[in-house]
């Protein structure tokens, strides 16, 4: 494969993570020696920061909570400072599978995408989510397709690989609080291609979930609203909104 | 001679002469102070002449005149609150890429200094 030659980053947004970031890092270095890896610590309290460093990776340290949007496209700006040619984003506690990378970029390669979205449901990957959260996926999924005309299953997902290209996209504009559905759609408004590969995650080993049920309601209107108005502007409003 | 056309009249004066004082004081950015001039003077403006006031009253169908710098000065409220929101909305902007370029450039020193001790 080609792709093990590429310049890959592997950006992982960290938030009060301290119980399972070190073991996380491990884990992507002992199955993808290739690539490297940088820790964004969404101002955490506790020893995410240290813990990191302590594996020997690269950590940016974000003075206060910027939210997994701005600590995201922190991530890209350091893979467009330092020259990367793929991107990709992995979740600090432990539900994605680094060995499913490979797969990911084999797609990305072969089939020349911009982005590539490691995914629950596509075909059968045993992840069974609960009812109001299937029924918030599958809104979001249908207003996506709506727009973009094409099928995102899981618009959800944080596991995502992207090339060069969408790495200078991302360092310029991306959005802020709840990022992945309006990435879809930023692609979708520049022309770029996303595919979905099915991918096992696992339950979260530490930690909660950062999405509460009050929380969700205020996801859902806020990300509509993103979408609908997103869908408004011209493409040079687009390209200008760095 | 206490009414509200003197207490408005009253009221422009004191609030002119507090923004030309902030900007003198630096405490008010010019490009501010121009809005709320303008303002001021038009507040002034209204109160001085009640003929003015009440004939434009008149024009609009307001029954009790002095409403009618109520409704200026809440509409104006409102275009100046949401001139705000966003100048708040570019300047967290603002904030968000500062700190994002603080923490990488932070990041590459610390790895430089790190390169040069060993």
């Amino acid at each position: 494969m080609n792709y093990t030659r590429k310049k890959i980053l592997i950006i992982i947004p960290a938030y009060q993570e301290e119980a399972s970031i070190a073991r996380v890092v491990n884990k992507i270095r002992t199955t993808l020696p290739f690539v490297d890896i940088v820790v964004i610590n969404d101002g955490s309290t506790d020893r995410t920061s240290a813990n990191a460093k302590a594996t020997g990776v690269a950590v940016v340290d974000l003075p206060f909570n910027l939210g997994i949007g701005g600590a995201m496209q922190t991530g890209y700006r350091y893979a467009e400072r330092n020259g990367y040619e793929i991107a990709v984003q992995i979740d600090a506690d432990g539900q994605h599978n680094p060995g499913d990378l490979t797969k990911l970029l084999a797609v990305m390669e072969q089939e020349d995408m911009d982005m590539v979205i490691g995914s629950r449901f596509v075909e059968s990957s045993g992840y069974r989510p609960s009812l109001s959260r299937a029924a918030g996926i599958t809104l979001l999924s249908w207003l996506v397709s709506m727009v973009t005309g094409k099928t995102i299953t899981d618009t959800t997902s944080g596991y995502r690989a992207v090339n060069r290209k969408v790495i200078k996209l991302f360092a310029r504009d991306y959005p802020t609080d709840y990022p992945e559905v309006e990435v879809l759609i930023l692609l979708h408004k520049h022309r770029l291609r996303v595919k979905e590969v099915p991918v096992i995650m696992n339950y979260r080993e530490t930690g909660a979930s950062s999405i509460t049920p009050l929380k969700s309601i205020y996801y859902m209107i806020k990300v509509i609203l993103s979408v609908l108005i997103m869908v408004t502007r011209t493409r040079s409003q687009v390209a200008s909104d760095g | 001679m206490v009414n509200v056309y003197f207490l408005a009249i009253l009221f422009s004066l004191i609030f002119l002469l507090a923004v030309v004082d902030l900007v003198r004081r630096r405490r008010l950015k010019e490009q501010y102070s121009l809005l709320w001039l303008l303002v001021g003077f038009l507040m002034l403006f209204l109160s001085l002449s009640r003929v003015n006031l009440e004939m434009l009253a008149a024009w609009l169908d307001i029954k009790y005149a002095p409403a009618m710098l109520f409704l200026f000065g809440l509409i104006f409220s409102f275009i100046l609150i949401l001139h705000l929101t966003v100048v708040i909305s570019k300047m967290s902007e603002r904030v968000v890429i500062l700190t994002q370029e603080f923490a990488i450039l932070r990041e590459q020193l610390q790895e430089k200094q790190k390169v040069e001790k060993e």
